[in-house]
């Protein structure tokens, strides 16, 4: 029966995954993570992980995703189509495909040395007490991490405008024609882009 | 006594606060200078009283300051009566100088733009003159040594703007470096052979069975070179007579005080070594007659009144040495502080002289001074008395104890030689006394005035102890300066009178003076004029300082400079180019070729840690990671 | 045939393999950071597996995997703060024009 579950949850999961690598549309690869995503949800809790599963769904599924979709609705130029540089694809298939052996090979090698048969479930209340006590620091560490990201967030966010100007510019040949004015440079993008 | 390291700590600290803050303060800190100084001076004399009280001989007081390995350095003090003398001597000279200087350095209404410096110097020159006094270890007399040589740099060179000035400083600079180097390496010598940087120790363990004697004799000549360096002993002298560009004050301060008696102060500090060491005591001994002789016959053919002055003090230096040879420690260290109160008097005089006469320094244009500055005057006779050794004044005092000494150490050709070296000292005191004090007053010189009160009185003190402090020899309330000043190990030795030794001193001394009188006591010079062109190839000679200098630029020219031109040659063309610049021009040249690999695109990036993760993951695997 | 661990393994390292694909072959900057997302993921599973399978019971893995998703979060809102102002300034987020870093 795990078995069953295993294999149906593993097969969403790379079907997605290949999604969000493959697809050309950027929303579809938006929601490809999404599922795949899920599909590892459903991983965790055939591993007896309830409670990440639901951290899984409710942070990367209720969140992040979000921030993604807004960032790609923010950012849409409508040049993610058709984006994947063809040139370097076969290497990068390649040297993943390379690691992926490794590793499977690796894993194959060195599978005798672990009880690989039984799963434990961890009960929920252990989980708790080792999170607020043993690793008590380190979550509040983490904590700290979260809040400097999210200024850090803020300030590269917002400060940008002013200072755009400062960085070095690429010599498209629109640039060299007629010197961009700020302000009217996004919609001279915009109007490059439509052509 | 134990806060005897107090007194150089007033000057250090002066100099510090006057290096950063002068700038903020009114007449640029300069009484700061004098303060610091006065208070060294007052610190002083409840060490000596302890030391009365506690009974003559030698308090140690060592303190820690590093160790390393087996060897333990310390910052400790040693106070003993050569210590207690020597910083009587040069906390008093240091107070006067500073004192006049506060005139001396006033042109006009104006004080000279950088009288802070000055006065920051001073009190660091002093400062580093007790540490060298006090210091119970080769280390710390060694660090103070060369800060010494630091400061006589910085003052002779104080108005470097005059290039002379900058150049006497070099000299003055290089040339006792050049004893210092000498001196390192004996130092380096005897910490390395007793395994300790303890003065009184080694003293004491220099006879003891496995110690190299080899080492020993050698550490004894190479430490007298330092001293010869410091102290301005023939082949080294050439420093001092140069020295004379810096201000006059710093003059008399370096040849009473501070410098040139550091080097007679570290024979006698480490007289045992020479005692031990025959052939190195014989060598001090003959180079004190050289340097004398030499020194005095120079002072008696200059014309600058200055020169004179430094070649006086060079042979009377050479008396000292020619006493510490002889054995005679008591002799030179006694005077010593005769000859620096003399001298510090003689140089005060001078520039007196000078600060009225616009900077004047040749004799020949001086003469009946004695009816403008009668205090200069009275001063300079006096102190110019002394040093021609006649009683009751204080250097009469002491060239006896040396010559009784010379009489009972050396060989008699010793003694002869330094009969007539006090001729010869009397007779060029007693000219430049006539020359520039008696006679017709020149008529470029009516409008000259004695000094202000600041720099007079100073003067008039010391006139008044160089002709008391002779009497410390005597017995009186106790045996004698030779039960006070006793080199470690001697026994000391009462006040004596040898009658035969007492006459020739004082009829030799007369003889000279009236020489002088004789030669330059009256207008006419047909009698000098003559006896120049009767020797006139000795006066040339001796005229240009025996060629020294000449000897010493074509060395330099021929040979330094050549040796110099190859080694420039050497580290410009393989030091610099290959050695330094190589690597540089390699590294740059690697990276120009190797920037074209630098896309800047984050795939490429990616694509060689990948490339990296897996070759190494591989690397891992095959090698063997689990076992 | 029963469920283990080295199921786990397997499908982690694919997941990471093509997620590590998609970092190297995508030039839009959103995607490479969801390919960074599907290899953490892969990570966090494999945490995961290894707790659950290693015998003790113990919820280091599942703590640590916390830790990572934690970490991912602000990784994300930093990257793509970063993104946007990049937008901003050059007028897209195409990772093969941005070379200021070039030798």
């Amino acid at each position: 029966m795990a078995l069953i579950l295993f294999f149906a949850a593993a097969a969403l999961t790379l079907f997605a995954s290949f999604g969000v690598v493959a697809t050309r549309n950027i929303v579809h690869a938006a929601l490809f993570l999404l599922a795949a995503l899920a599909g590892v949800a459903g991983l965790f809790v055939l591993l007896y992980a309830e409670f990440l599963a639901l951290v899984q769904l409710l942070i990367y599924g209720g969140a992040i995703i979000i921030v993604i979709l807004f960032a790609l609705m923010l950012t849409r130029t409508g040049e993610y189509q058709g984006e994947t540089e063809t040139k370097r694809r076969p290497f990068a298939a390649l040297a993943a495909a390379l690691l992926f052996g490794l590793m499977t090979a690796v894993f194959v090698a060195d599978a005798g040395q672990f009880n690989t048969n039984v799963r434990q479930p961890v009960p929920f209340g252990t989980l708790a007490r080792d999170l607020f006590e043993t690793w008590a620091v380190p979550f509040e560490i983490a904590s700290l991490v979260l809040l400097v990201a999210l200024i850090g967030a803020v300030v590269i966010g917002r400060a940008g405008r002013e200072e755009d100007e400062t960085l070095p510019e690429d010599d498209g040949p629109d640039d060299a024609q007629e010197p961009v004015r700020r302000g009217s440079r996004r919609r001279a993008e915009r109007r490059r882009r439509g052509a | 006594m134990e806060q005897a390291w107090l007194i150089p700590v007033f000057g250090f600290g002066a100099f510090g606060f006057l290096a950063l803050f002068r700038h903020y303060l009114p007449g640029q800190g300069k009484h700061l200078s004098v303060l610091a100084i006065v208070a060294a001076f007052v610190a002083v004399w409840p060490v000596l009283f302890d030391m009365l009280g506690q009974g003559i001989g030698e308090y140690r007081f060592p303190r820690e300051w590093f160790s390393a390995g087996p060897l333990e350095v310390g910052w400790g003090i040693i106070v003993d009566p050569l210590t207690v003398a020597m910083l009587a001597l040069i906390t008093f000279v240091s107070v006067i100088v500073q004192v006049y200087s506060l005139g001396y350095m006033r042109h006009g209404n104006a004080d000279d733009p950088r009288i802070g410096w000055y006065f920051a110097v001073h009190s660091l020159f002093s400062a580093s003159m007790l540490m060298l006094v006090l210091a119970d270890n080769l280390l710390l007399l060694y660090v103070a040594w060369e800060l010494v040589g630091l400061c006589s740099y910085l003052l002779i060179g104080f108005w470097f703007e005059r290039r002379s000035a900058a150049e006497a400083a070099k000299k003055a600079f290089v040339t006792t470096r050049i004893g210092d180097v000498g001196l390192l390496i004996g130092v380096v010598l005897l910490i390395v052979e007793f395994g300790t940087v303890d003065i009184v120790e080694i003293m004491g363990s220099l006879g003891d069975p496995g110690v190299n004697q080899a080492v020993v004799t050698a550490s004894a000549f190479l430490v007298f070179f330092g001293a010869m360096g410091k102290s301005s002993q023939f082949p080294l002298h050439v420093w001092l007579p140069d020295a004379m560009e810096g201000p006059t004050p710093v003059s008399a301060l370096i040849h009473a005080a501070t410098m040139v008696t550091a080097g007679v102060f570290l024979v006698a500090r480490l007289f045992p070594l020479f005692e031990a060491v025959g052939s190195a005591q014989l060598a001090v001994a003959s180079i004190g007659l050289v340097t004398a002789l030499m020194g005095a016959a120079m002072a008696l053919v200059m014309t600058d009144l200055k020169r004179i002055l430094a070649y006086s003090t060079m042979s009377h230096l050479g008396f000292m040495m020619l006493a510490l040879g002889a054995g005679g420690y008591t002799a030179a260290i006694f005077h010593l502080l005769m000859h620096g109160v003399a001298k510090a008097m003689l140089f005060l005089s001078a520039g007196s002289i000078m600060h009225a006469a616009h900077e004047e320094t040749d004799i020949r244009k001086m003469g009946g001074l004695r009816q403008r500055m009668p205090i200069t005057s009275a001063a300079f006779t006096v102190g110019a008395l002394a040093l021609a050794g006649i009683p009751p004044l204080n250097a009469f005092w002491s060239k006896d104890e040396i010559l009784l000494a010379v009489a009972g150490g050396l060989h008699p050709a010793f003694v002869v030689l330094f009969l007539i070296a006090i001729v010869l000292s009397a007779l060029y005191m007693g000219r430049a006394v006539l020359v520039v004090f008696f006679g017709k007053l020149k008529p470029e010189n009516q409008d000259i005035h004695e000094s202000p009160r600041i720099m007079a009185w100073p003067l008039a003190l010391l006139a008044v102890l160089a002709v008391v402090t002779g009497f410390i020899a005597l017995p009186i309330g106790y045996e004698g300066i030779g039960t006070f000043l006793v080199a470690q190990g001697d026994k000391p030795h009462p006040f004596e009178v040898v009658p035969l030794w007492l006459a020739a001193s004082v009829v030799l001394a007369l003889v000279g003076l009236a020489l002088a009188y004789v030669l330059y006591g009256k207008e006419d010079t047909s009698r000098v004029d003559a006896l120049r062109e009767r020797f006139a190839r000795v006066h040339d000679v001796v005229a240009n300082r025996f060629y020294m200098d000449h000897a010493y630029q074509w060395t330099i020219d021929r040979v330094v400079l050549r040796v110099s031109a190859v080694l420039a040659w050497f580290d410009r063309r393989v030091v610099n180019d290959v050695g330094v610049n190589g690597p540089g021009i390699g590294t740059v040249e690697t990276g120009r070729r190797l920037r074209h690999h630098v896309t800047g695109l984050f795939a490429d990036y990616g694509m060689g840690i990948v490339v990296g993760v897996v070759a190494l993951g591989a690397l891992l695997w095959v090698g063997g990671l689990n076992g | 045939m029963t469920l283990q661990l080295l199921h786990f393994q397997i499908l982690s390292a694919a997941i990471f393999c093509i997620g590590l694909y998609g970092v190297l072959a995508r030039r839009s900057a959103v995607l490479v950071l969801m390919s960074i997302e599907l290899m953490l993921n892969a990570v966090n599973l494999q945490l995961v597996a290894f707790g659950a399978y290693s015998g003790f019971g113990t919820s280091t893995g599942q703590v640590i995997a916390v830790f990572v998703i934690t970490i991912a979060a602000a990784e994300v809102g930093l990257a793509l703060a970063i993104v946007m102002r990049l937008f901003r300034s050059r007028g897209g987020v195409n990772l093969d024009e941005i070379d200021v870093m070039r030798g």
